[in-house]
């Protein structure tokens, strides 16, 4: 079997040199803040986290019979879909600290981020596809904060903006500071500074259209392709 | 869930303040605990035809996190309740657990608006503790970025005026104004808001050229562009009727209060700590404090919003001065590195763009100041709110609540 260096096998030695510890990604559990959907955000032991792990999978292909000679249809429909949603990101207004002046600065004249259609900042959740966290998270406004994403419908996006949602920057050392808003909220793009410039912060917007094109964001459910349910 | 070990673990993780998923909701019981005094249990108990408003702490309107439980009956409100501390950050014990250079770090995200005023008061009272004599030259360069910031918080607050009122044109124009200023302090310091700029006994870096290439570019066009900014809104009928005769403050009631910086200028009273109780050049230069609301009613919200459109020209007045009397020398006094005042008690105070800032210092003779209290206007006009907002509607709350610009990075601290 494993005599020709294009065999199957050879083929198999490929793939189990390249799963060394090297190249599998680190994973870092969420301790805080989980879902209800146990799916959603797997802490424990994710089946994969890239897209090309879900190549064959059966999680990938449960509709392939029903769909058959049609899955490529549905694939650039996808692509559609995805290019309408990392071009128009809806951020949520709401700003905490000295970052939401940045933020704000971003939006206004100089630095127009309508250009790239993320302009309309909604006031309400209910509306809003990325949540920017501009400034310190404090202890006290971690529960509300958590409970605005939770008001926002999927699928959504958050983008740490600051060193203090980071990692805490320069109030680290304080008692009544989240270090890092990813103790509590699931992050896609993470834009350091102290505050970053209104550059950086349409900079990671557009890194985070590039993984939402890519699927690599943040989804509810990680599946891709049409999502029909079993009984239909 | 359990946290699995081995992976790094924070305080935070067990800390049962931060809501867990299953409490998400609980928090906003009215009241969250029971009632600990007596003005808490009137306020939480209901008579017939009120409600409880809850507003806040994520509200585009408000400046920051401030939640406000507003009792309403119909349309007006009967009582309200501020709930403070969405952001306490810690900053007096981080600035009591920094050596005197660090504290200017810690302390200038405080009102972020107007950082620089937040890096000048401790300064100036570290170099009270330490008898530094600050180069002239120095103290004009404070002079003149300290104007600037107080132009760029005041156009801001126009801006959030009008879009507290739901005007949203005026900040777009606000906008272009301060976003020039800072780039120009940032060609001078190096950073956009938190500049880190003052040091003790001087300033760090001298006026380069880019800095003042962009700042005669600005200052040629300063005045006639704040003009037609000013004309975005006060001509406008609705924001001139919606402001006025809401939330009027009188003189006495404002001295009572504490009430420092144009809150109390526009009571009518010409309190102004950079001619009450001068400090740096100030009493070289030539300026006037405008002052409005001189009527025994006292002034309005109008007149708090038209006061800091007064100061901007003033500002522009003392900038222009500044640069025609700028002297030569030296921007830093020599010091060492390592500080270590003789143990003692200083207080210094400035007019920042919100009032009077000011910070307490003592020292143990060590290199970290012992005890360090921050005096920041904020708090002290907040508590103006229950007084002012009060037997208004609710549309009002937000136009005299802004009109007091208050900023919860100063208040919560």
């Amino acid at each position: 079997m494993a005599m020709t260096p294009d065999g199957p096998d050879a083929a198999k030695d490929v793939v189990a040199a390249g799963g060394s510890d090297l190249t599998t990604p680190i994973i870092v559990p969420n301790t805080l803040w989980t879902s209800d959907r146990p799916g959603a955000y797997l802490s424990t032991s994710p089946a994969f986290t890239h897209l090309r792990d879900l190549e064959g999978s059966a999680l990938v292909n449960r509709d392939t019979a029903r769909w058959g000679q049609l899955e490529v249809i549905p694939t650039k429909a996808d692509l559609v879909v995805d290019l309408i949603r990392m071009n128009s990101l809806w951020p949520l207004l709401s700003g905490l600290a000295c970052c939401a002046i940045e933020m704000m600065s971003a939006a206004t004249s100089k630095n127009d981020m309508d250009r790239w259609g993320m302009f309309p900042f909604r006031a309400s959740p209910r509306q809003a596809d990325v949540l920017i966290v501009a400034g310190t998270l404090t202890t006290k406004m971690a529960g509300p904060l958590v409970r605005l994403w939770e008001q926002m419908p999927e699928p959504k996006w958050c983008v740490a903006m600051g060193d203090c949602t980071c990692s805490g920057g320069r109030y680290k050392r304080s008692y009544s500071t989240i270090e890092g808003i990813d103790r509590v909220l699931p992050v896609d793009v993470y834009v350091p500074g102290c505050p970053p410039r209104p550059e950086g912060l349409i900079y990671g917007m557009m890194k985070l259209g590039q993984l939402i094109k890519e699927r690599r964001g943040h989804w509810p459910e990680h599946a891709i392709g049409p999502n029909v349910p079993e009984d239909v | 869930m359990t946290a699995p070990t081995g992976l790094g673990h924070h305080a935070s993780q067990d800390d049962p303040r931060i809501m867990l998923d299953g409490q998400i909701g609980q928090y906003e019981q009215v009241p969250p605990y029971p009632t600990r005094t007596e003005r808490e249990a009137e306020f939480y108990s209901l008579r017939d035809g009120e409600m409880f408003l809850n507003m806040g702490p994520q509200h585009p309107s408000t400046h920051g996190v401030l939640r406000v439980v507003l009792k309403i009956n119909g349309e007006n409100v009967v009582d309200l309740d501020p709930v403070l501390g969405y952001l306490h950050r810690g900053v007096e014990k981080l600035c009591e657990n920094s050596d005197y250079h660090h504290v200017i770090s810690q302390i200038d995200p405080l009102e972020y608006v107007s950082s620089l005023f937040m890096e000048w008061a401790p300064v100036m009272s570290f170099e009270q503790l330490l008898d530094v004599k600050v180069p002239r030259r120095a103290e004009y360069i404070r002079v003149l970025t300290g104007e600037l910031l107080r132009i760029a918080s005041h156009v801001l607050f126009q801006g959030w005026m009008a879009l507290d009122l739901g005007g949203l044109a005026p900040i777009l124009y606000s906008f272009i104004e301060r976003d020039e200023i800072v780039e120009m302090l940032a060609a001078l310091t190096g950073q956009r808001m938190l500049f880190n700029y003052f040091r003790i006994g001087g300033v760090n870096g001298d006026l380069n050229h880019e800095f003042m290439s962009r700042l005669g570019d600005w200052m040629s066009r300063a005045l006639v562009q704040h003009e037609a900014n000013i004309g975005l809104l006060n001509e406008n009928e609705i924001f001139v009727r919606r402001m006025r005769d809401i939330g009027r403050l009188d003189g006495e009631t404002a001295k009572r209060m504490g009430v420092s910086g144009p809150n109390i200028r526009a009571a009518g009273v010409p309190f102004d700590v950079r001619r009450a109780h001068p400090y740096s050049v100030y009493p070289e230069l030539e300026f006037d404090i405008p002052v409005r609301g001189t009527g025994p009613a006292g002034g309005d919200s109008l007149d708090r919003y038209l006061l800091r459109l007064d100061e901007v020209r003033e500002s522009i007045r003392i900038i222009d001065q500044c640069l025609h009397n700028m002297p030569d020398g030296p921007v830093m006094a020599r010091l060492p590195r390592l500080m270590r005042p003789r143990p003692g008690r200083a207080w210094a105070a400035v007019e920042s763009p919100r009032g009077l800032f000011g910070t307490y210092v003592i020292s143990d003779g060590t290199d970290q100041p012992f005890r360090m209290k921050i005096h920041d206007p904020s708090f002290v006009h907040l508590q103006l709110v229950g007084m002012l907002m009060k037997n208004n509607l609710i549309a009002d709350t937000m136009a005299v609540m802004a009109s007091l610009d208050p900023v919860m990075g100063g208040i919560d601290k």
